[in-house]
């Protein structure tokens, strides 16, 4: 019989895949230093919306909870940094901190909420949610600077250059999604995933399902509110649009693309989304439509999305990154 | 005899079909028990109401002298109330060991742990109890490619990790041959009598039922129709009517 350890090893296989990461993040890094400062943006833009659409598949391949509020924490995250800026006075460096630690407050009280249902109404309560925060954002002129938004109360980017900043935000994005997957690789990450696949053996085995919900909820919350942070620093504003329902949509179309049900969909997913988006309209005017077209090849062909592929063609070894 | 579980006048209704007319039971601490009756008599509706799985369920249950009805599931299984399904639950994508360990985790109560050092702790035993319900060889295989026995059998051993004092098996041998069957349900016994826990089970196969059990209940359409010994219960001529006699 092999050893317990060993074979729990094979099991759970939580090392990281770095012969295959290491080598894409040094490519990256030395594309983002030698490329004009507009692909150093586009790089950024890409690395925050990885991370913001890996939040999201903690909860939806690994809770198997579908959100359709994601956007809320991202917002919550930009906002609170920004607010932390400009109405606590903080300096942004310090703020940098404020913006995901609001997301996650926030993920806590709708979390709370949200978790007391299931499937659907889950779902819907996570949309009312964020069309709660969306309003306000929208709304209240006095504090938030309503549909306006708030501008021009930093230098965008901390005062770095394009490829400095795509440098920072990179790192910041490896390092939140090594603990994303330090996370789901944890009894934590284990309980996650049992409540997903089913919700009564788990409680039939003592395990409160609500808390596990609720803990996966604001750990989604609290590294999407690092993307919006990450973002709010970039373009030094913030706008209700952060945390508007076509972000979550977007969010929600990366994962899918990427490949529902493993570790790496949602970070393939926003680059290829990205890439898709910034290069396909040049080309065509129409992008949404082919958008569409792509997504009904994806969920009709390769239900398990662009990870799927690879696996099939015998790459993606593990869930590596 | 001090029993483990008193439930009185239970009653579940489904709308407006009534699943359980008034069910008292006692169970002696440390009694393996079964529960016999046709199709759609409420066995399972029963041990659901047992493992406080179903909403709306009138009467009383005690567990251990406390008034258990109105908890939660997890809060009577971390009391010590221990299932399996009849349709056998487990987390199908999976592997059989994650299973087990899943089991571990949540027996240990550090379900919110970042750390990987409960992995190390419980490997072996996590192992050791795969090897017990004769899946050691399984261990790599998702429980979605396992077959209905042995998903049966997986979902025993994961409900033994957290050592319930009351364990609730609904028709654990099913999807089995009659000799696995039999296997099956004397190691059940064995590890039952050699812990000191108590079993209830529900079986269809009544050879079973008479060499495991120790007392019988039958049910007919949501009611108590006998109580007794294997041998009183194959004695009894209304059970033989309705159920011995009817095909089974
Ligand atoms: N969720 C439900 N909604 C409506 N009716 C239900 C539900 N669950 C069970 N029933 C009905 O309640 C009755 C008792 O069901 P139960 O599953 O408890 O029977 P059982 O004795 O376990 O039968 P079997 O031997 O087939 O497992 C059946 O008539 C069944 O159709
Ligand atoms: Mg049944």
């Amino acid at each position: 019989m092999t050893d317990p350890r060993i074979l729990w090893a094979q099991v759970a296989r939580a090392a990281v895949n770095w012969k295959l990461i290491a080598p894409l993040l040094i490519a990256v890094e030395a594309l983002n230093w030698l490329a004009p400062a507009s692909t150093s943006t586009m790089l950024t833009e890409i690395a925050i919306l990885a991370l913001f659409a890996a939040s999201l598949n903690l909860l939806m391949s690994f809770g198997h909870m579908v959100s359709f509020g994601h956007a809320a924490y991202f917002g919550l995250g930009a906002y609170g940094f920004t607010l932390a800026v400009v109405r606590a006075g903080l300096p942004p460096e310090a703020a940098l901190l404020a913006g995901p630690m609001v997301a996650a407050l926030g993920g806590l009280i709708f979390g709370a909420l949200c978790v007391r249902l299931t499937e659907i109404y889950f779902a819907m309560l996570t949309l009312a949610c964020a069309q709660i925060t969306y309003t306000v954002l929208f709304q209240w002129y006095d504090f938030t600077g309503g549909d306006t938004g708030i501008t021009g109360f930093m230098t965008p980017r901390l005062g770095l250059s394009e490829a400095g900043y795509a440098s920072f935000a990179l790192w910041t994005v490896v390092l939140a999604v090594l603990a994303l997957w330090v996370i789901v690789k944890s009894p934590l990450g284990l309980m996650i995933r049992a409540v997903g696949q089913d919700r009564a053996r788990a409680e039939a085995l003592g395990l409160g399902a609500r808390k596990v919900q609720l803990t996966a909820f604001v750990i989604a919350a609290f590294f999407a509110g690092i993307a919006g942070t990450l973002y709010a620093v970039l373009h030094g504003s913030a706008f209700p649009d952060y945390a508007g329902l076509s972000l979550t949509l977007d969010g929600l179309i990366m994962v899918v693309l990427g490949g529902l049900n493993s570790f790496a969909g949602g970070i393939w997913g926003a680059v290829i989304y990205q890439l898709l988006s910034t290069f396909v309209p040049k080309v065509i005017h129409e992008w949404e439509l082919v958008l569409g077209f792509v997504l009904l090849g994806i969920c009709l062909a390769m239900p398990h999305g662009f990870v799927g592929l690879l696996k099939r063609l015998g790459l993606g070894r593990k869930g590596g990154k | 005899m001090d029993p483990i579980l008193s439930a009185r006048h239970i009653r579940k209704s489904y709308g407006a079909f009534v699943a359980l007319r008034d069910i008292s039971l006692d169970i002696p601490r440390g009694e393996r028990h079964a529960l016999i009756g046709p199709n759609g008599a409420g066995k399972s509706t029963f041990i659901a109401c047992v493992a406080g799985q179903l909403s709306g369920v009138e009467g009383q249950m005690l567990f251990k002298d406390e008034n258990v009805t109105a908890l939660q599931p997890a809060a009577l299984a971390r009391r010590g109330i221990g299932r399996t399904f009849q349709i056998s639950r487990a987390f199908l994508q999976m592997s059989v060991l994650e299973n087990m360990m899943a089991a571990h985790v949540i027996a240990s109560g550090r379900w919110a742990s970042l750390s990987r050092a409960i992995y190390a702790e419980r490997a072996e035993r996590a192992c050791a109890m795969l090897d017990t319900v004769g899946l050691a060889d399984r261990a790599r295989d998702r429980v979605a490619d396992l077959s209905l026995g042995d998903r049966k059998r997986l979902e025993f051993g994961m409900a033994l990790v957290g050592e319930p004092d009351l364990l609730l098996l609904d028709e654990p041998t099913a999807g089995m041959s009659i000799k696995e069957r039999h296997a099956l349900m004397e190691m059940v016994a064995a590890r039952v009598d050699a812990e000191g826990r108590t079993l209830i089970f529900v079986e269809h196969d009544i050879d079973v039922v008479m060499k495991i059990a120790q007392r019988v209940t039958v049910m007919v359409r949501g009611a108590v129709l006998a109580a007794g010994t294997p041998a009183e219960i194959k004695a009894n001529d209304e059970v033989q009517a309705v159920y011995l006699g009817g095909g089974h």
